[in-house]
């Protein structure tokens, strides 16, 4: 039986068979095969206890690919092997001042209205109506295509935590596209 | 998001996220969890509609007051 506090359960054997099948096919032939794809699972529940939202600082979270194109380098978005770095933008970015790097969802709908996946004026509201105790400096974005579960674990996760403990978050809301 | 939502959550920091994909996500178990049958592109509702937006939102961001691991909660929240 796995120990509660993994994160991700079934890792090694899981690796066995990314690497075995969907990346083996991938490095032989240059195309992706989704049906050699084993989506990662768990087989544990993890948890802590709830908190008091209205005197608790939020993190927002988001894999729709945001970034700022003004000082940051998009993601590499077409890369079938995926991207795994991290953004960090202010909560208080005006909305139309971010752009999204992420070939996997149709931007027909961020395009129309940005807070159906980024919603840091609603969450900017909550704020003042009390319901949220404060929003972190900034929040965190990555391009949610990544195939390699061990590289989110290895790559993107480290840096998730240090940047969540940096900005002082005692909550995190996490919003995939 | 299931597996950085677990990584939080053993470093204290309480979470949780909603998201369309209950198939996919649901197996990660992540500890707070609501599911809508909204689009890919469009996981707080509808562009334009802010009740739906802000109603997503509150509910999946109420569920950080309660202990977890939570079971999901399915929102009855579509495109249409």
């Amino acid at each position: 039986m796995a120990a509660v506090t993994d994160v991700f359960d079934n890792r090694e054997a899981w690796a066995a068979h990314f690497a075995a099948g969907w990346l083996a096919y991938y490095q032989q032939t240059g195309e992706t095969k989704w049906d050699l794809y084993e989506h990662p699972r768990n087989r544990t529940a993890v948890g802590r206890a709830g908190i008091t939202l209205s005197q608790s600082r939020l993190l927002f979270i988001s894999s729709a690919g945001a970034y700022l194109p003004d000082q940051q380098p998009p993601y590499d978005a077409p890369n079938p092997l995926g991207d795994y770095d991290i953004r960090l933008i202010p909560s208080s970015t005006p909305l139309d001042q971010i752009a999204y790097a992420h070939t996997h969802y149709d931007h027909a709908a961020v395009d129309a209205d940005p807070q159906v996946l980024m919603p840091l004026r609603h969450l900017e509201a909550l704020v003042r109506e009390k319901k949220i105790g404060a929003l972190t400096e900034n929040m965190i974005s990555f391009m949610g295509y990544q195939p390699d579960v061990i590289r989110v674990l290895d790559e993107t996760i480290p840096p998730i935590l240090r940047a969540a403990k940096e900005q002082q978050a005692d909550a995190a809301l996490l919003v995939p596209s | 998001m299931g597996l950085i939502a677990r990584a939080l959550e053993l470093e204290g920091i309480a979470t949780t996220l909603t998201s369309w994909n209950a198939g996919r996500t649901r197996i990660l178990m992540p500890p707070r969890a609501t599911f809508t049958r909204l689009k890919r592109g469009a996981t707080l509702g509808r562009p334009g509609d802010v009740v739906q937006q802000r109603r997503i939102l509150e509910a999946t961001l109420a569920l950080l007051a309660q202990d977890a691991p939570l079971a999901p909660v399915l929102l009855d929240e579509q495109d249409e």
